[in-house]
């Protein structure tokens, strides 16, 4: 694979891509430069801010409200469930029970406890629940291929 | 394999749907077409059942066996009764025969779910080693 960048001042940040056909290495490419797009609009503190996609950890559903976990701060998203999963949709965010969707960069391990339940360990350690009807998604994201 | 065994269950159900549906026309419905279109309906009662006790509730898969074994005998009993499968005499072998289904179920579910994290973490470890 070539990379070649330029600098063209007078247009935005554009990304083109080139390839001979498309296979799946393309489609996660296209699928990972479009999440650079992605921000969330959330709000700490009564502060509004934006958040990146891959400072999101987890985004979870508590209590009817949206939480996004990043490595230090936990922020309130005005949103629901399906839209914040429509948004993701194209995304390394996955689904891994009814009330969280997790980012699989930074997930580090699956594992299955003695009491057969699920558990995704992630890299800063902290460990999230993971629903047995979700472990699909997951694979599924894997199988998707990876650049 | 799987998907093949998969697309010829599925195939297989569309197939005794629409033939039946056809000898509807001509010949109503008899026993043999009756009985399938109420196995069709226990198993979507069946089938939604399972759904919302995946989507809401999250045991260990041996307690949720255990649960699922009890609400499925009790769906399939009930079931049974009101279309006259079951009378008071022979209503137990619906534990029986739930009891062989889950069985088979339980032990197929345990090895995916264990090959699908295995294959996960192969995956993982594999980025790992590409960032490195």
């Amino acid at each position: 694979m070539e990379i070649i960048t330029r600098q063209v001042k007078e247009k935005p940040l554009t990304v083109t891509i080139e390839y001979p056909e498309y296979n799946e290495s393309v489609s996660t490419l296209v699928r990972k430069i479009s999440s650079m797009d992605v921000n969330f609009s959330a709000s700490i503190d009564e502060r509004q801010v934006k958040i990146g996609l891959s400072e999101v950890y987890y985004i979870e559903n508590v209590e009817r409200k949206l939480f996004i976990y990043t490595i230090k701060e936990v922020y309130r998203l005005d949103s629901s469930m399906a839209e914040v999963e429509a948004m993701t949709a194209d995304t390394d965010l996955v689904r891994i029970s009814r009330t969280c969707i997790m980012n699989t960069n930074h997930l580090k391990e699956i594992r299955q406890l003695k009491n057969s339940r699920l558990e995704a360990v992630l890299d800063n350690d902290e460990m999230l629940i993971v629903s047995r009807k979700y472990l699909k998604d997951i694979k599924r994201f894997f199988q998707k291929g990876r650049v | 394999m799987k998907k093949i065994l998969k697309d010829t269950c599925i195939l297989a159900a569309l197939m005794i749907l629409s033939v039946f549906s056809i000898s509807i026309i001509w010949s109503g419905i008899t026993d043999e077409i009756g009985l399938v279109l109420k196995l069709f309906g226990l198993a979507f009662i069946i089938a939604v059942a399972n759904f919302l006790f995946d989507e809401f509730v999250n045991l260990s898969i041996v307690v949720s066996y255990i649960i699922k074994y009890f609400a499925i005998t009790g769906i399939v009993m009930l079931y049974g009764f009101i279309v006259g499968w079951f009378y008071p005499s022979n209503f137990w072998m619906a534990f029986i025969y739930v009891g062989v289904v889950l069985v088979l179920a339980y032990f197929i579910d345990s090895f995916i779910v264990k090959k699908d994290i295995k294959y996960i973490n192969s995956k993982i470890a594999d980025r790992s080693n590409e960032a490195k």
